[in-house]
């Protein structure tokens, strides 16, 4: 009511100073001279001029808009206001140019303004709402469009009036037109983006990337600008302050979309990295909707170490701002209890084994093994168990000594070794006794093969490179045991048959010192000697029990068969031993069994 | 598709009409406008605050869930924990990070989990339940304390005016 009070009083007071004017002069050139002189002619033709501007705004915002949002309305009006007082800080600095036609080009440039930024809040709301109507596209677009070719057309028009004339006034307005049409290819390039997602019929879960990197771009190229034109409006010795405010906050954003990438980009590792896939049952096992977006969660969801699952592109927004699961708030980032690189890690022993069933193969840690007296002891102590247990119930004990996962394995590809072991057997080198846990490992050490970087991939590395070295060398041994203990057999049944031949001996003793060598030579290159953890164990039972008959001795012989094999079945390359038969052998083997069947 | 945002507050919206809490209603204002709710919200029985229905309004952010809405009752209200304008300060609605009071542990902030029915109910029982180490309203708190009595009667008015009876 007010405004159009105003603009009725406006209409009329200029009517006035026309009629007033033609009347005094009757003729046109001379009431425009009229005019022109008197001073409060020219104020109400201002007025007159400013309230025309203020309505071309209006019928524009109808045309472009329809009716303002309330939010848009407050954030248009609090912009205007920092936008006003940045135009009088400006008049300060061009006061010498101060004239009605500087006013009216900072009045146009305020009016672009107040589009670009209703456009800019136009596209940004088009996300939140639930009904986009064909209008609304044509709208924006034809905005657009519109805004783009006018600010092209003013930055090229200060371009060449700059060139031509001068660095003047058009400097400010060709810069300031230009920071308008990055915003324009910001608002285009977000419109794209909502309309993409808009006509799709599933949730476009790369949205959101795409905007960070947009907003990232432009920034930058804002603040070459704003750098550009400081640079350049201090050489002509003017200080642009009416420029300094906005330079502020686009510094701001652009550190602030900076560090969101940053954050985004870490986030989007962790979670490529870290965390595994919900698998179809574990989905199907929780109540299969994601807490966060409240929708079902059918594709793409990850599951953090405390086992809550959520779609993955919900928890990469949520990871940007916060590294804690939204469930339960554990820290995923800085969680000693659960190592977060589990699934990287996995061949590798856990430090903290009790957490997990035991791992199949129990392996000691790169710090010495236990003092050979411990070893002993425990050695002692698995030949105990071993005669406890019997004749008969040796194998079961072997059995359980081993772990599911080994004694299921594979028969080795070659033939079995079938020997009877040896009373007295030459074993210089005590089987290294795995300690149960691995408290041995220095926190140190834990904590470097936990960080993802790349010092702890190379850690973790290093530590399965020790493990295959200790395997390799356990293998050795286990080679060089029944090696022996073949050849022994061989002499064994020779004596008792009186034909041994005596190729037997020739290639037993090459063999067993040779590997026994290269077993200790492995050894000594890693301090960090272990085995399988059945080893002692069977070698315990087979190296210390007196072959009291021979059935209990051939049960023993199975048994220590089963645990090379399985052995074997960790590393392909133990296939080797089966060509240490010779056909001596095999006939030894055949008479002794001969020999057996007989009894 | 719409936003993230306009689906989970849609899918909210849903949920609290199929399966309203007692003493609870929320809704948008505008069905235009998912981002601007209005909750009538009843006085727990048993308190001061019994039989009175406060309105009150949520405003969401763009990247709701992720941050918090803002919450503020639109009637008088004299509580330890409302602003004088209506401004709700319980920490389920303050993201993690910031802290106005500094007395709450992250483990009660604002987290996707939370929602707009949790936040109401946390209204009702803050309403039962003031928490005078959290002044926002620093002369309700005072005379939560000291003055019980006062306040009830305060407390009695406020209810009084939000059901149109006079005092």
């Amino acid at each position: 009511m007010r405004n159009l009070g105003v603009t009725v009083l406006s209409l009329v007071l200029t009517t006035a100073v026309i009629g007033n004017a033609y009347y005094q002069k009757k003729q046109f050139y001379p009431s425009v001279v009229y005019i022109t002189k008197s001073n409060p002619s020219m104020a109400v033709i201002y007025i007159q001029a400013f309230i025309l501007v203020m309505l071309t705004g209006k019928l524009m915002g109808k045309v472009f808009f329809g009716e303002l949002r309330a939010a848009e309305l407050e954030h248009l009006m609090e912009r205007a206001w920092y936008a006003m007082t940045e135009t009088c800080l400006a008049f300060t600095v061009f006061r010498d140019d101060f004239s009605p036609k500087f006013v009216a080009l900072f009045t146009v440039l305020l009016f672009l303004k107040s589009f670009h930024w209703l456009a800019e809040d136009r596209v940004d709301y088009m996300e939140r709402s639930p009904i986009i109507i064909r209008l609304f596209h044509l709208r924006v677009i034809s905005l657009l469009a519109m805004l783009g070719a006018l600010d092209l057309h003013l930055v090229g028009h200060a371009y060449l009036s700059t060139v031509t004339k001068g660095a003047s006034v058009q400097l400010v307005f060709g810069f300031e037109y230009a920071i308008l049409l990055t915003i324009i290819v910001n608002i285009a390039i977000k419109y794209v983006l909502h309309t993409i997602d808009l006509n799709s019929e599933t949730p476009w879960e790369n949205k959101a990337v795409f905007l960070l990197y947009t907003e990232l771009i432009m920034g930058f190229f804002k603040v070459v600008l704003y750098i550009m034109f400081l640079a350049i409006m201090v050489r002509i010795s003017m200080l642009p302050l009416f420029a300094f405010r906005p330079m502020y906050y686009t510094m701001r954003a652009f550190k602030k979309a900076f560090n969101d990438v940053i954050l985004s980009r870490r986030a989007i590792r962790n979670m490529n990295t870290l965390y595994p896939d919900a698998t179809p049952e574990e989905l199907a096992a929780a109540d299969n909707v994601c807490i966060i977006c409240r929708e079902e969660m059918l594709t793409a969801s990850k599951k953090l170490p405390c086992n809550h699952i959520f779609h993955t592109s919900c928890l990469r927004s949520w990871f940007q701002r916060q590294q804690t699961c939204p469930t339960c708030r554990l820290n995923i980032l800085r969680s000693p209890t659960t190592p977060p690189q589990q699934p990287a890690a996995r061949p590798a022993p856990q430090p903290a084994p009790d957490q997990r069933p035991p791992p199949p193969f129990n392996f000691a840690w790169p710090p010495p093994p236990p003092p050979p007296a411990a070893a002993a002891n425990q050695q002692g102590e698995n030949v105990n168990l071993n005669q406890a247990a019997g004749g008969s119930g040796s194998s079961g004990n072997t059995n359980a000594n081993q772990p599911p996962g080994a004694a299921g394995g594979m028969p080795g590809p070659g033939m079995p070794f079938f020997c009877p072991p040896f009373p007295f057997m030459p074993f210089n080198i005590p089987p290294p006794i795995p300690p149960r846990d691995f408290s041995g490992m220095s926190d140190e050490e834990v904590r470097r093969m936990e960080s993802s970087a790349r010092e702890g991939v190379e850690a973790r590395l290093l530590c399965l490179r020790n493990i295959q070295m200790m395997l390799d060398a356990s293998v050795l041994m286990m080679r060089q045991y029944s090696e022996s203990a073949a050849i022994a057999a061989a002499q064994n049944s020779s004596m008792a048959n009186q034909s041994t031949p005596p190729t037997t001996e020739q290639t037993g003793p090459d063999l067993g010192p040779s590997s026994s060598g290269s077993a200790t030579e492995q050894q000594k290159t890693s301090p960090s000697v272990s085995t399988n953890k059945d080893t002692p164990s069977t070698s315990g039972s087979a190296s210390s029990s007196q072959p009291s008959t021979s059935k209990v001795a051939e049960e023993r012989r199975v048994t220590s068969d089963e645990a090379s094999s399985s052995s074997s079945s960790i590393n392909t390359s133990v296939a080797r031993p089966s060509q240490a038969f010779t056909p001596e052998q095999e006939e030894a083997r055949r008479r002794r069994l001969q020999k057996f069947a007989s009894d | 598709m719409a936003g993230s945002a306009l689906r989970r507050l849609m899918a909210e919206y849903k949920q609290l009409t199929l399966n309203p809490p007692d003493g609870i209603i929320a809704g948008p204002i505008n069905e235009e406008n998912f981002f601007e709710w209005e909750a009538l919200i009843t006085g727990p029985d048993g308190t001061c605050f019994e039989g009175g229905v406060f309105p009150a309004k949520l405003i969401f952010p763009p990247d709701y869930p992720l941050s918090p809405p803002k919450m503020q009752f639109t009637c008088e209200m004299f509580h330890p924990n409302i602003y004088s304008d209506g401004r709700v300060c319980i920490s389920i609605l303050h993201a993690p990070g910031d802290d106005p009071m500094g007395y709450e542990s992250s483990a009660e902030r604002w987290s996707p989990v939370q929602s707009v029915e949790k936040i109401l109910l946390s209204v009702v029982s803050m309403l039962a339940e003031p928490n005078d180490e959290s002044g926002a309203n620093v002369d309700a708190a005072k005379m939560w304390r000291e003055d019980r009595e006062e306040f009830n009667r305060i407390a009695q008015r406020i209810v009084r005016k939000t059901l149109g009876i006079p005092t």
